[in-house]
């Protein structure tokens, strides 16, 4: 309820702040003549119903920009109708709310620093804003090719320097995911907080130890799942099973950085050659023993034929593998990937060679990929099996005890339960003793453990980012200036409190406070202010005539509102 | 016998209809499946790979012309995201959301028919103003409405019941039916279904009323008092039964109309049925599990009708067929 209060003051004091000073600057310095004056600017937003924080934000957003001089319409839009329009239609919008969210492979920070601002992905990848810096490409190549990872930091660095000045975004708040755990099913210290991740990761799931007779670690998801299955990349509930049941060559750490797993040891000869070392006490569920010639088929099979093509992109980077004795291979890389341990070893899973070599016949010379080969029990060589999914409301897996790590627990069962308030109910229950994802309101789940000394809460920081968008294509976005002041007009702290709840941290770049190991927290976020703005809009010549904030002398307005 | 032919020649067009109307409404809505698989390493070659895998790279006669042909087959094509045949998604979705559905409608119809036709006989006492305008408002209410302050009172409160879900978490059975026919199950179905019942019993109880109430003014119904049977005895045997007439339409057509709207109640309740199954298609573009759905609902329905249609004439011969 308090922070509820509290958000209502905030958005009264905001709204009667814009008035105060919304005719400062406005009659300095007009006699010069201006260009024409600003079109109205779309501001595109997520529903209410889908992204209530996004919507939130987003109207904050406008009122700011509107003290500015501007016209801006906030328009919420359906997510597919969003995405079509910012997506394909590259040159068609203004500026939107867009995320990205956090995943565990993420805490490498090439993703986000190479797909997300290099202008050769600005046609038709990330780079959906067309951002276009020559210097930035430069920082992010080097990035990738940089091995040594005292070197790469520094190039990261200077990557989010870039970034945090040229503003192609306007970076919002990281969010802070809300997690909760019944202490009377686990022992506390067995419960693993991952950075960027939180306690449903890996390491809990392997590691929990029960306190009592509860062995099976029930899970939630709001969403239903697509498929488990080792060479399909479907939603986040998909992957969480999938991790458990095959296993990968590398696993990233509860720090965020990738250590061996399945391999003994991965050691780079060079930069292009990377020598790898299974173990050699590793079994699949049906009682085989993993052998390197699976962990080849596993990379070649992406690699070598077109079969697999969602896990393609993990194995580009990879020449030719070459089996260097009975537990042991050597890699071959075409270019160098400073991210590669995280990105292709931490990827790509282990399938026994014995069922999917068939399957890959099976579909030769046909249209079908792999991806629609569906095993009524999937076999891998992970910590957990499969027992049965039904992917629209549970999926059981229970502890594969011949594993080298095996789990505490003896099950994991995973819900799927749509409805946010019942999901409190069930945490209070016992129905669910993990809760590992909370869309509901964050005040509900703090009175719930208050008023249940066995709930507890945690919480951390996501890798994931909210931001808005600028169409960098389009003027007046294509100018760092304009783009600049915009940001400068946003109050973080604000967005935190009114949107987020609290369940936030302003955000200055790209590359989250939640993998410390990268994040440069010297690099500070710009100072804000609605008047500070306007001082910079006002030296780059924008100025505001009755009202509206016109161009710089000499430019005409060319585009329309987009409809 | 030519009218029941009619009827399904009749039925078969109205489906016809719906499957191109389906078709078509899917591919002019705004975005593409391919919004879906948004990914920072799907080149411009992976995704015109995905579109000719889903076909959807032919012009759109000829991906309608295909989607009519495996219809026939009684084929309803494959999910986009789940890779599975549409029909084993909706397979597993269908008894859930048949068992609920006919629990629900089943009590709400029971206490309905029963409470429409007492009513009828208590016209103008202090019942008919009470009972009336409750049935009015829980008919009237939003069915998540219900359904939370369900929750709130007898899962989150009492504890009596679990907060949703089918079966208990990892529950195993040794089938299908031994789940279906578990405690546990029926534990899961009451707040669902009772949900449901509240939410539909407004339309049988005042529609049995009302029809009682102009039976009630009948001159058979005069003669029967006349003939010194039993208040009860004519209510029942002589009132009910010419009552029932459109209460049964209602049913049928309610069976059809329930199958596919119980999205906010298998929401509410996470119970793992058909109407989420087709709001998630939905809302990632899934067109062949959309229309698939959309398909299946349809087809009950209209089936339900043919034969409502029909059983109309058995039950009241007035209904002429000329």
């Amino acid at each position: 309820m308090t922070s509820l209060v509290s958000r209502r003051r905030l958005l009264l004091t905001l709204t009667s702040a814009a008035a105060l000073s919304s005719t400062m600057l406005t009659n300095q310095a007009l006699a010069q003549g201006a260009g024409d004056p600003i079109r109205k600017i779309i501001l595109i937003t997520d529903t209410q119903g889908a992204v209530p924080q996004a919507f939130q934000a987003a109207q904050l957003i406008a009122q700011a920009w509107r003290q500015l001089g501007l016209e801006v319409e906030a328009r919420p839009m359906a997510r597919q109708a969003q995405t079509d329009l910012v997506w394909f239609n590259r040159d068609k919008w203004d500026t939107t709310m867009w995320r990205m969210v956090g995943r565990p492979e993420r805490s490498d920070p090439d993703e986000m620093t190479f797909n997300l601002f290099h202008s050769s992905t600005a046609p038709r990848g990330f780079n959906f804003v067309g951002y276009n810096s020559p210097e930035y490409d430069k920082v992010a190549e080097q990035q990738r090719q940089t091995v040594d990872p005292t070197a790469r930091k520094a190039l990261v660095k200077q990557a989010q320097e870039i970034v945090s000045r040229d503003t192609p975004y306007a970076f919002l708040v990281h969010p802070t995911t809300l997690q909760a755990f019944n202490q009377n099913v686990f022992d506390s210290a067995s419960i693993v907080v991952q950075k960027g991740v939180g306690i449903r990761n890996f390491w809990t799931f392997i590691g929990a130890t029960p306190k009592g007779s509860q062995k099976a670690i029930i899970i939630n998801s709001g969403t239903a799942l697509q498929a488990i299955h080792p060479l399909y990349i479907a939603g986040a509930p998909d992957s969480w099973i999938n991790e458990l049941i095959w296993d990968r060559l590398v696993r990233i750490g509860p720090d965020g950085l990738p250590r061996p797993w399945a391999a003994e040891s991965f050691k780079f000869v060079d930069d292009k050659t990377v020598d790898v070392t299974i173990r050699g006490d590793m079994k699949f569920h049906d009682g085989k023993p993993v052998t390197i010639e699976d962990v080849i088929f596993s990379y070649e099979a992406p690699l070598t034929t077109d079969k697999s093509p969602m896990f393609k992109p993990f194995v580009t980077d990879i020449d030719r593998i070459e089996k260097t004795g009975d537990r042991s291979m050597r890699i071959h890389l075409k270019r160098v990937n400073a991210a590669f341990a995280t990105t292709a070893l931490g990827r790509v899973f282990i399938v026994p060679k014995h069922v999917w070599e068939p399957h890959l016949k099976s579909v030769e010379g046909k249209p079908d990929t792999l991806e629609a080969i569906r095993d009524p029990i999937n076999v891998g060589s992970g910590p957990f099996k499969q027992v049965r999914a039904r992917l629209n409301e549970e999926v059981v897996l229970e502890r594969h005890a011949e594993h080298w790590a095996a789990p505490k627990m003896e099950r994991v069962i995973l819900r799927v339960i749509p409805n946010a308030e019942a999901v409190v109910g069930m945490v209070r229950s016992g129905e669910i003793n993990l809760l590992s994802e909370y869309g509901g309101d964050p005040d509900v789940l703090e009175k719930l453990a208050k008023d249940n000394p066995a709930i507890k809460l945690t919480q951390v920081t996501d890798v994931g980012i909210e931001f808005m968008a600028f169409n960098n294509r389009r003027p007046p976005f294509d100018d760092a200036v304009f783009r600049n002041a915009l940001s400068a007009a946003i109050d973080r702290n604000i967005l935190v409190q009114a949107a987020w709840s609290g369940y936030a941290v302003p955000s200055v770049s790209h590359v989250s406070p939640a993998i410390d190991f990268w994040y440069a927290a010297d690099v500070k976020a710009p100072p804000t202010g609605i008047n500070l703005a306007k001082e910079m809009l006002q030296k780059a010549g924008y100025v505001v005539e009755g009202g509206r904030l016109r161009y710089p002398a000499g430019k005409k307005e060319a585009l329309q509102p987009p409809g | 016998m030519s009218y029941a032919l009619r009827r399904l020649v009749h039925s078969f067009f109205v489906l016809w209809a719906i499957v191109t109307i389906l078709f078509l409404m899917f591919r002019l809505m705004p975005g593409n499946p391919l919004a879906a698989y948004i990914n920072e390493q799907l080149t411009e070659e992976d995704q015109r790979l995905i579109m000719v895998q889903f076909g959807l790279d032919r012009p759109l006669y000829e991906q309608y012309l295909i989607y009519i042909a495996n219809l026939f087959q009684g084929n309803l094509g494959m999910s986009f995201f789940r890779r599975e045949p549409v029909w084993d998604v909706l397979k597993s979705a269908l008894p859930n959301t048949l068992i609920l559905t006919i629990s629900g409608l089943v009590m709400a119809y029971v206490f309905g028919v029963l409470a429409g036709a007492w009513l009828a006989t208590k016209r103008g006492t202090l019942a008919e103003g009470v009972i009336v305008p409750i049935a009015l408002a829980t008919r009237a209410a939003p069915e998540f409405w219900i359904g939370m302050i369900l929750l709130t009172i007898f899962a989150f409160t009492l504890g009596w019941f679990p907060a949703g879900g089918a079966n208990s978490p990892g529950a195993t059975y040794a089938s299908e039916w031994s789940r279906i026919f578990s405690f546990d199950f029926l534990l899961h179905i009451t707040l669902p279904a009772l949900t449901l019942a509240l939410y539909l019993q407004g339309l049988p109880l005042l529609l049995m009323r009302s029809t009682m109430l102009e039976i009630l003014h009948e001159e058979f119904i005069t003669m029967s008092k006349i003939k010194g049977l039993s208040p009860w005895r004519i209510t029942l045997h002589h009132a009910a039964r010419n009552a029932l007439l459109p209460v049964v339409t209602a049913f049928a057509l309610g069976l059809g109309a329930t199958l596919g709207g119980n999205v906010v109640v298998e929401t509410v309740f996470s119970w793992p049925g058909l109407g989420r199954v087709l709001v998630s298609a939905v809302s990632q573009s899934d067109y062949p599990l959309a229309q698939g759905a959309f398909f299946l609902i349809s087809l009950v329905l209209i089936t339900l009708n043919f034969f409502v249609d029909l059983v109309y004439g058995l039950l009241d011969p007035r209904v002429s067929h000329g």
